[in-house]
């Protein structure tokens, strides 16, 4: 898919440290949570902790995706050639909404 | 005979190329004609030896024969020469016959063929005999020499260059084409020199180096009057953020390089781009600062705060001049829309509550930021002036005002998070800069000025600056996916966005966790996440989504995949 190759390459060349951003990220909000099970896994190639990471990592790019979908049809609605700060609002408010679980 | 002639013409005139070739010519005929002439003698000798013995039978033959033959010797000594040189073929037979034979003019043919020793005394000698074969002018004779002595070293270009300016500038004075076949037939230097002096005395110059007489001189001195002002412009935007940066305090400098920068640059809305990215640096310190204050309570209005933190108290600390931040509050007002400010306007009275908690929470760090502090003071006043100066951020002001007069203990520290609230509203006009201040924040790492490193967690510090680089990739996501140009102001939304997701996402796995009776998350509260979130549903597996959007290596950890020897990776 072209979709998966060009995000991977900008997740092999770019992506600092994803899974270590969204550890900080959780541990910034709950520091008192653990996080990973890195135990099950084989540990020598897993460049982080277990699969949490990357499930975390497929959540947030699930809701990127919904979240520009959802804002480029507003755009759309509004017939503009740009996406502008109302669409991916109002998208947002939709998303968060639909997210909560 | 013509070897006589050429003795004579030759001391009549100057020594042109016919008589320097001539006297190589004799030098060297001495030697050979009578070789030849010996030897043709032997052989008519013989030959006639030879009808000589013949006599007897044939006399008057062979005296006729004998007669006609020593004629005929008499004649081929006279012709040995020429004969003899025919029949050799050697170049000096050549160029003898051509010489005794061909006209002057077409001199410059044979020539070519002569070795090019002779060149440049063929070239000054063919040179005069053709100045004074041609009536035209011939003024700067010694110049072709140089381009000559320097024409071994790139005849090719110059011989296309010359040849052009010696087209163009026969066109232009009209000269017979003529010439110009003798150029381009010749494939040395030397013609291409000779054509010179058919040529007008200005290609000469040009000869000596065409490189630079091709160049327009004057078009470079104005690209240049134009790079200096906009290095001016450059080093003088850029000096004022470095000299802040270090000396936060001492902004007086940094505002006086500013002001000064304002005379040498365009106008202030103009130039006042270029003080977006210094002033971003200035964010920058001060948004660390502040966030080292305020960096222990990150609660539900941390990222917010934190997110609106870069601006304002950077910006504080660069527009000490009023002119200056009124500038350029409008210039940001222009950029960005104002839209923005509408629905946080009601999260202020909340967030100024909070603030208050911050305040009081912060003033520990007061010692630390005396410094600071004392500038932020300052910094207060502008920034009550800059509510003032904004229209519809009333209720902030307000706030404003009550925050600054209840923390009037924690004065210093309070100044900071009073701008961190009052300036929310306004900042998220100056979102561009904050903006800017994110993406520059890497650089700026090493330079802020040192806060009490005493992070309760991991530090603020830490935390923004990979916060903002791995919220930016997120927000670079959704810039592809969304496959539309989009506005700097919605990046800014998309991240604001984003830091709610992320809050929303921690609190739902710590419920998961703990309803499982855990304290470390795992995997499956993701994935109930993901179902209660609607993303999974019975149609759309897990698994799918794996491959749909994560790449390959991803989806082989994630999706247990069955291998020889009955494994099964990753282990279930």
């Amino acid at each position: 898919m072209a979709l998966s190759t060009t995000v991977s390459q900008r997740k092999m060349i770019k992506r600092k440290a994803p899974r270590g951003f969204l550890k900080r990220v959780f541990k910034r909000q709950k520091p008192h949570l653990r996080l990973e099970t890195s135990g099950d896994l084989l540990v020598r190639f897993c460049p982080f902790f277990g699969e949490w990471g990357r499930k975390v990592h497929l959540n947030c790019l699930l809701f990127v995706h919904r979240l520009a979908e959802e804002s480029r049809m507003n755009a759309y609605e509004a017939k503009c050639g740009v996406i502008k700060k109302e669409h991916v609002q109002a998208a947002a408010k939709v998303i968060l909404k639909k997210s909560r679980g | 005979m013509a070897e006589a002639m050429a003795d004579s013409y030759s001391q009549d005139s100057e020594p042109t190329t016919r008589t320097l070739l001539r006297r190589v010519l004799d030098t060297a005929d001495t030697r050979t004609p009578q070789r030849r002439r010996s030897a043709r003698i032997g052989a008519q000798k013989s030959l006639l030896e030879t009808p000589s013995s013949r006599r007897l039978s044939i006399s008057t033959k062979t005296n006729a024969r004998q007669r006609s033959q020593r004629a005929r010797s008499i004649g081929r000594l006279a012709h040995v020469q020429i004969s003899g040189h025919l029949e050799e073929q050697t170049p000096r037979t050549l160029l003898k016959n051509i010489l005794l034979t061909a006209p002057e003019s077409s001199i410059m043919m044979p020539e070519s063929v002569v070795k090019p020793v002779l060149t440049p005394q063929v070239v000054q000698s063919s040179r005069q005999e053709s100045s004074q074969s041609s009536l035209e002018l011939q003024l700067p004779e010694l110049e072709p020499p140089t381009t000559l002595a320097l024409g071994p070293v790139a005849p090719g270009r110059r011989k296309r260059r010359l040849r052009l300016s010696v087209f163009q500038q026969g066109i232009d004075q009209g000269l017979p084409l003529s010439q110009e076949p003798h150029g381009n037939a010749s494939a040395s230097s030397l013609t291409s020199s000779l054509n010179l002096t058919f040529a007008t005395p200005l290609q000469p110059q040009s000869v000596k180096r065409p490189g630079l007489a091709r160049r327009p001189p004057t078009h470079r001195a104005v690209d240049v009057g134009a790079f200096l002002q906009d290095l001016r412009d450059t080093s003088l935007a850029l000096a004022s953020p470095g000299n802040s940066l270090r000396t936060p305090v001492a902004t007086l400098p940094t505002d006086t390089v500013l002001e000064d920068t304002q005379p040498f640059s365009q106008p202030l809305v103009g130039h006042s781009p270029s003080v977006h990215h210094s002033l971003p640096h200035l964010f920058y310190t001060e948004a660390k600062d502040a966030e080292k204050a305020v960096g222990h309570r990150t609660q539900s209005t941390g990222p917010r705060l934190q997110n609106h933190s870069p601006g304002k108290p950077a910006q504080l600390l660069a527009t000490k001049a009023k002119n200056f931040t009124m500038s350029f509050t409008n210039t940001i007002r222009a950029i960005s829309g104002k839209d923005e400010v509408e629905p946080l306007q009601g999260g202020v009275s909340e967030e100024a509550e909070e603030s208050m908690e911050v305040n009081l929470s912060v003033s520990k760090v007061k010692d630390t930021t005396g410094t600071q502090g004392s500038v932020r003071t300052e910094k207060s006043e502008r920034h009550t002036e800059m509510t003032e100066a904004v229209e519809a951020k009333e209720p902030e002001g307000s706030s404003d005002e009550d925050i600054s007069g209840r923390t009037a203990s924690p004065e210093l520290v309070s100044s900071t998070t009073e701008f961190l609230q009052a300036r929310q509203l306004p900042f998220l006009e100056s979102a561009p800069p904050p903006n800017t201040a994110i993406l520059s924040s890497e650089q700026l790492e090493p330079l802020p000025t040192r806060l009490p490193p005493r992070a309760r967690t991991l530090g603020p510090r830490p935390h923004q600056d990979p916060h903002k680089t791995g919220l930016n990739h997120y927000v670079k996501l959704f810039s592809f996916y969304a496959r539309m140009p989009m506005e700097k102001a919605a990046l800014e939304m998309v991240e604001k966005c984003l830091d709610k997701y992320f809050q929303h996402l921690c609190d739902d796995l710590e419920v998961f966790s703990t309803h499982a009776g855990r304290k470390t998350v795992r995997p499956e509260d993701l994935e109930l996440l993901m179902r209660r979130q609607g993303l999974v549903n019975d149609q759309v597996s897990l698994h799918v989504l794996v491959e749909r959007h994560l790449p390959l290596e991803y989806r082989q950890l994630l999706i247990p995949c069955a291998f020889s020897g009955n494994s099964v990776f990753p282990a279930q």
